[in-house]
């Protein structure tokens, strides 16, 4: 009984001598909420550490299934995207790819996902868009933004809503397909009045690697009077037309067709380097987790041990006061 | 290709070659026997939403849906 009293004397009087280094030297690098530790507590609260590493371990689980999603729908939609190429590949064939033409009345289609986490692909886009569109403005020029997706539309809101005359989301609802492309390029198709439409995406070439693409696809007006005038497209000429069709209703069917097929082959391709992309940022950011983790555990042990060895250090200079 | 004598009467109802050949895939699809018939129409599901802007704002997005609204 006698010892049990000395001992909680013993520990009131060290206390003060003991506790404020090692407290301001552990607890500052944790938390600013040193000063709601209760007076007179004893030891150094681990708790704050504990909720920490809790809280990064769950983030790092989370990221983690994140990215396994990302990886068996990619797999998924990979194959999709490489198959669609096949689609555009005779249209440039035979239409051509005109970036540099000039006309009047530009549409700049720019791609991106409806969903966020995923890197940088939605600015990329957004930026390469921002700039066909400085390029292609002028006094009498006229270029407007058809959206796709909703991280882009709140990117271009910022500084040229204006210019936005259509965005379009909730995309990627039920699984990317023909059809659906097809029915919105047709919305598109009606409701712009275009010369030139210059469609943004991220194409896909591997994981970890995306390029910004643009595809410029023309108006049929535009493709005959640039057939006319010879340049790029004056192979056109020489094919031969079956049927009773004229020239121009030929053309009108081809790049419409082939504007949806771009549009696919475009969504497609931008959805893979979504998935991608997402992929990889959520790789980094689990290993990120696991570094944070280590470090506060690292502090956390540290923490646990200073207090033991000061418990010890005092039972056993109370010990040999007593003794001694 | 669309035969001949069609072309100007799709034209003139006001449809593109995109909904003209679309129409004629889900005829094509419509033929396909059972197993592959139902499987080909589960995969080419629509659904988007479509919002037009004027002078910054935009508009009532428009649900473009085959799918009835859940």
């Amino acid at each position: 009984m006698a010892m049990a009293a000395l001992r909680r004397e013993g520990r009131r009087f060290a206390t003060p001598l003991i506790r404020p280094n090692p407290t301001n030297a552990l607890r500052s690098s944790l938390s600013p909420s040193e000063e709601q530790a209760t007076l007179g507590v004893r030891y150094i609260s681990t708790q704050i550490v504990r909720n920490r590493m809790k809280s990064v371990k769950n983030i790092q689980k989370i990221t983690k299934a994140m990215k396994m999603v990302a990886a068996s729908k990619l797999r998924a939609i990979q194959t999709k995207a490489e198959n669609s190429r096949g689609l555009w590949q005779p249209f440039t064939a035979l239409l051509g790819d005109t970036p540099s033409v000039d006309i009047k009345k530009n549409v700049v289609v720019t791609i991106s996902s409806d969903k966020g986490l995923c890197g940088g692909i939605n600015s990329t886009s957004v930026k390469i868009s921002r700039g066909l569109h400085k390029l292609n403005s002028g006094p009498e020029k006229l270029s407007k933004y058809v959206v796709l997706g909703e991280k882009a539309k709140a990117q271009l809101v910022r500084d040229s809503k204006k210019d936005i005359e259509i965005s379009i989301t909730e995309l990627q609802k039920n699984p990317l397909n023909y059809t659906q492309v097809s029915v919105l390029a047709d919305d598109i198709l009606k409701n712009v009045e275009y010369d030139a439409l210059r469609v943004v995406f991220n194409k896909f070439q591997s994981v970890v690697s995306f390029v910004p693409t643009v595809a410029t696809l023309l108006s049929p007006e535009v493709v005959e009077r640039e057939a006319e005038s010879g340049g790029k497209l004056g192979e056109l000429d020489s094919y031969e037309i079956e049927g009773g069709e004229t020239k121009s209703e030929v053309l009108q069917n081809l790049t419409e067709f082939q504007f949806s097929c771009v549009m696919f082959n475009a969504v497609m391709e931008n959805a893979c380097s979504e998935q991608g992309a997402r992929m990889s940022a959520m790789d980094s950011s689990s290993r990120n987790a696991g570094d944070m983790l280590d470090r506060l555990t690292l502090t956390y042990n540290r923490t646990r041990q200073a207090s033991i060895t000061t418990e010890l250090i005092e039972i056993i200079s109370g010990a040999s006061a007593l003794t001694g | 290709m669309a035969s001949n004598a069609a072309v100007p009467f799709w034209r003139a109802a006001g449809m593109t070659y995109i909904t003209y050949s679309n129409i004629c895939a889900n005829l094509v699809r419509n033929c396909l026997k059972e197993p592959h018939k139902s499987e080909a129409l589960v995969r080419e599901k629509v659904h988007f939403s479509v919002a037009k802007w004027v002078d910054g704002k935009p508009q009532k997005p428009i649900i473009r849906s085959d799918t009835p609204e859940d």
